[in-house]
């Protein structure tokens, strides 16, 4: 099991590589152009646009929760969409799933692995990308005038995980349950496109306030708060509820699986 | 203790409305060597696929070494090898590794010296990345994989598709030593002189369903009997119009025929033109498997499925 944990990590190194770097270079050159953007932003702070989007850039604290803390993970959810919906329906159609479900493990244990190696790599990602920023950050801070820490910064940027572990669960129950990989990228496309853009229509469209729990960007804090107030304890543990029962969805769904056959759940077996 | 390894009790699956297999019954004792035989899409992927667990019966059930395929699968797995008719490697992976990884995967200490006799008897190196074989390398790669920890029942779909002739016996001589130890093989293949080569018993399925399981002796005799015979005086053209008798060759004095049914009419009626000589012609598997394929009615045929 643990070799099948390793193979399934390693597999990842040059994804976790190449996103991570790419992500923390994304954030480094955010964090670092600050100090020449700096008086103009307060301008931007009127644009309704921005204010549509719920994004404050007049501040350090707003550029920053807005262009790093918020663009990072959607970015990264992307390869979210990939790799989750990869990993069961992917490996399925390329052919690379049928010799490990007959070897003597469960289907619990092979679902649980691969959810596990994911769950890591999106950690390692994030973390090389947070360094990015965090180090940039460091090497500015000497240039302009801030409250921020460099570890209210890390952390800040850390606490999208919980909603990319909601989106990860979710493709993986996807891949577990439609028959195609493409189907499974298709549906939960869809949903990040609605759980972001959702966000974006509560602050416009109050009406919709009944329902915005369902979009999960809105569990996410990217306010210029985050730095001082820290994570959101309550959203983070509704992504994780979330991620959680999504994950056992996944494992059911598997279980019932009828692996190479193509077929829509309710053309599967009862059994 | 029961020497029935692998039983299937009406074991059906169907591709939504389409048909995978139906009602198959069949035995494996132990110590057997199990040849499937049937044309692309007749049911043998599937049915391998069900004993394995990778997809679950419509209906019917299957177990090996008396446990549920769909129970107990895991408890199953820990002995069993499975080579899968269409399977794929991780690219970037060396063979070697991943070989490791899935020895790994049992509960039982993995031989090393064994693999390597492996490595070397199917002329493979295991230290290339796996996106770097050929089609043939690459089914060495499964078949390791099967045969590595000695399992105690091989499942091998399709062993040597991709392989040269050379390796197609060494896998034959493999599958040989298997059965020399006790083990028990089951295969699917489309290639008869191969199955004739190993197989004990085979079962010839047919648009999903199991129409004849035998022994591969049995199977021939049963099926008919070539004869070619020198007559004294030549019988007319129909002179052996019978059911069950057909004649397919004829040069002078001597006509071949192939009967089916009928012998003693057929006998009573060739003495009247006086027998000199008599040959009886080998029947190949090929040929019992083309006629039963040529049969119209199925459902004729699966009345014998529990032979």
């Amino acid at each position: 099991m643990l070799n099948l944990f390793k193979h399934e990590l390693f597999s990842r190194r040059f994804a976790i590589l190449g996103w991570g770097i790419g992500l923390a270079l994304f954030g480094a050159m955010y964090v670092g152009i600050y100090p020449q953007m700096a008086e103009y932003l307060p301008t931007l702070g009127d644009i309704p646009l921005y204010q549509s989007m719920g994004m404050n850039m007049g501040s350090l604290e707003g550029f920053l929760a807005s262009a790093v803390v918020q663009f990072l993970p959607i970015m990264l959810v992307i390869y979210v969409v990939i790799s989750s919906t990869a990993t069961l329906a992917g490996e399925e159609e390329n052919g690379t799933l049928e010799l490990i479900v007959t070897m003597p493990l469960a289907r619990w244990q092979i679902v649980s692995i691969k959810a596990l190696a994911l769950s890591v790599a999106i950690l390692l990602i994030l973390t090389i990308a947070s360094l990015g920023s965090t180090a940039t950050f460091i090497i500015i801070q000497n240039m302009i005038e801030t409250d921020i820490s460099v570890l209210e910064l890390f952390v800040a940027i850390m606490s999208s995980w919980p909603l990319l572990m909601a989106f990860l669960m979710i493709g993986l129950f996807l891949g577990a349950y439609l028959p195609a990989r493409r189907t499974a990228s298709m549906a939960l496309t869809i949903f990040v496109i609605i759980s972001y853009f959702g966000k974006i229509l509560v602050i416009s469209l109050p009406s919709l306030e009944v329902i915005k729990f369902l979009f999960l960007f809105t569990h996410f804090d990217t306010s210029p708060e985050i730095f001082s107030k820290g994570i959101q304890l309550e959203g983070a543990l509704i992504l994780l509820g979330v991620a959680a029962v999504f994950f056992v969805l996944a494992l059911l769904s598997f279980e019932r699986r009828d692996i190479t056959s193509g077929l829509w759940p309710w053309q599967r077996a009862n059994r | 203790m029961s020497n029935i390894i692998l039983e299937a009790s009406d074991l059906s699956f169907f591709y939504g409305t389409h048909r995978g297999i139906k009602d198959v019954n069949l035995q494996v004792t132990k110590g057997e060597v199990f040849g499937f035989l049937g044309p692309n899409g007749a049911g043998k992927t599937t049915a391998l696929r069900l004993f394995m667990d990778v997809m679950r019966p419509t209906s019917g059930s299957a177990k090996i070494f008396g446990l549920d395929c769909r129970e107990q699968g895991v408890q199953i797995r820990q002995n069993v090898g499975y080579l899968p008719g269409e399977f794929n490697l991780y690219p970037n992976m060396r063979a070697k590794d991943y070989l490791s990884m899935l020895a790994s995967l049992r509960q039982t200490s993995p031989d090393n010296r064994f693999r390597n006799q492996l490595y070397e008897r199917l002329d493979f190196d295991p230290s290339r990345k796996m996106r770097t074989y050929s089609r043939g390398n690459k089914q060495k790669i499964g078949l390791i994989a099967a045969f590595m920890n000695k399992p105690e029942l091989l499942i091998l779909d399709e062993p040597t598709g991709g392989l040269d002739p050379i390796m197609q016996h060494v896998v034959a001589e493999l599958v040989n030593e298997a059965k020399n130890e006790g083990r028990t093989v089951i295969f699917s293949s489309h290639i008869l002189p191969e199955v004739q080569a190993v197989c004990d018993r085979v079962g010839i399925i047919r648009q999903g369903r199991l129409v004849k399981t035998d022994s591969v002796h049995s199977l021939i005799e049963q099926q008919f009997k070539r004869f070619r015979i020198f007559f004294t005086s030549e019988p007319p053209i129909d002179a052996f119009s019978l059911n069950g008798v057909s004649e397919i060759a004829r040069q002078d004095k001597w006509i071949t025929l192939e009967i089916a049914s009928n012998m003693v009419q057929f006998m009573q009626q060739a003495a009247s033109y006086g027998i000199e000589e008599i040959e009886s012609l080998p029947v190949t598997l090929d040929e019992i498997f083309m006629s039963l394929y040529s049969d119209e009615d199925p459902s004729v045929r699966a009345k014998d499925s529990h032979a």
